[in-house]
């Protein structure tokens, strides 16, 4: 979250990665864990750098060559020192002897970490922002995540979709929404819901128009949202073809990874948008279903 | 009007301001005027920086590509997905 608005806002840095190097962004919780092509590829990168304890985080930033040659581990995000370092590895990469790299069978995948959509269901887009209650601040961190705006990708299988068809907001559908999808993830990975902190879920269709309500809520009552929904759902053929939705209500609490919430009760917002494929996000599986795609979807 | 009875009256006004908003974004129920302007409010903007790059979102990919290419691979790694979660 701050990368996006600090390191990669940066101009330079930017024009560096459009045409000098090859971008490309990871949740390393996969790759370290994969037993496959990838992950091998990952680890023998990451395994060069201080991070080379897989069974703990490996995040940060590398720069590698193709061939496998870790240039640089950096986990600072001062947008300055990024540049620098990318200058220094960039000219450190020019006088690489030129080695033809191994070949590597990518056909060998480990499913468990490479979940695919649902054939015949849908993929649809998932923002959450909270709309006000933060204390003022001049901190230039702070104010990134007070205004950050989250996004994940919400699956819905091939029935799922066909029930939505028919005017029905399937249980298990309603269930997914509330316990991964209607979480405060604006300052980090969000602890999601567990079944009994579903307190209650109703969503209708009727007229193609969504609206319902929610209430969850954590056992001790320190974490908590309760929201309405108002949506819209068209078809074309039969087909769902628009899946627009806000879910708008007060938020309270917080989690191990997003600290510093507004004081209080606070208005979040979660809207939820058909994906059409144009954003290389569409492409990320569900963060709740990370290694767990039977748990998240059946 | 004294000074401080004039504090006190722009103090009340923008606390009662505020507190209107809050009882705003607070209030029962969601209409379609609502949703409109919530579900316009929250989409990513294209043109933010960190969109206009090509990020690859698989590391096999980037690595034939930069071999292909002669450039060496920036990884940003994260727990979570960085262009897809949080």
């Amino acid at each position: 979250m701050l990368d996006r608005e600090s390191t990669f806002a940066q101009p330079e840095i930017v024009k560096l990665l459009k045409t000098k190097f090859i971008p490309v962004a990871l949740d390393q919780a996969y790759q370290r864990r994969q037993k496959d092509a990838e992950g091998d590829y990952y680890r023998k990168i990451a395994g060069q750098g201080p991070r080379s304890n897989f069974n703990s985080t490996t995040q940060g930033f590398y720069i590698a060559s193709g061939s496998g040659t870790l240039l640089l581990y950096n986990n600072n995000r001062n947008p300055e020192r990024v540049l620098r370092l990318m200058k220094e590895k960039l000219a450190e990469f020019e006088k690489l002897p030129k080695t033809k790299a191994p070949a590597i069978d990518a056909s060998r995948v480990d499913e468990k970490w490479n979940p695919k959509p649902p054939a015949g269901g849908l993929v649809v887009r998932v923002h959450a922002k909270v709309l006000d209650g933060y204390e003022p601040t001049t901190d230039r961190w702070k104010a990134i995540f007070q205004s950050a705006m989250s996004r994940d990708n919400l699956w819905i299988s091939k029935s799922e979709t066909a029930a939505l068809a028919r005017g029905e907001v399937p249980a298990t559908l309603q269930q997914r929404i509330a316990r991964y999808h209607l979480v405060d993830n604006t300052r980090g990975e969000p602890p999601m819901w567990n079944e009994k902190e579903v307190r209650s879920i109703d969503m209708q269709v009727k007229d193609g128009k969504i609206t319902g309500t929610v209430h969850l809520e954590t056992a001790d009552g320190k974490r908590g949202y309760q929201a309405d929904f108002f949506g819209v759902v068209e078809l074309k053929a039969n087909k769902v073809v628009r899946l627009d939705m806000v879910a708008r209500g007060k938020f309270w609490g917080s989690g191990t990874y997003t600290g510093s919430p507004p004081p209080g009760k606070f208005p979040l917002a979660v809207s939820f948008t058909l994906a059409d494929g144009s954003d290389v996000a569409d492409k990320i599986p569900p963060q709740a279903s990370r290694g767990w795609i039977r748990g998240y979807i059946r | 009007m004294l000074l401080s009875q004039r504090f006190w009256l722009v103090f009340t006004c923008l606390a009662m301001f505020q507190i209107g908003t809050m009882q705003q974004l607070f209030a029962e129920g969601l209409n379609e005027d609502d949703f409109r302007r919530l579900h316009k409010e929250l989409q990513q903007s294209t043109d933010a920086p960190w969109k206009t790059i090509p990020w690859k979102i698989a590391l096999l990919d980037a690595r034939k590509t930069a071999l292909a290419e002669d450039k060496p691979i920036f990884i940003w790694a994260m727990d979570g997905h960085p262009i897809g979660c949080t």
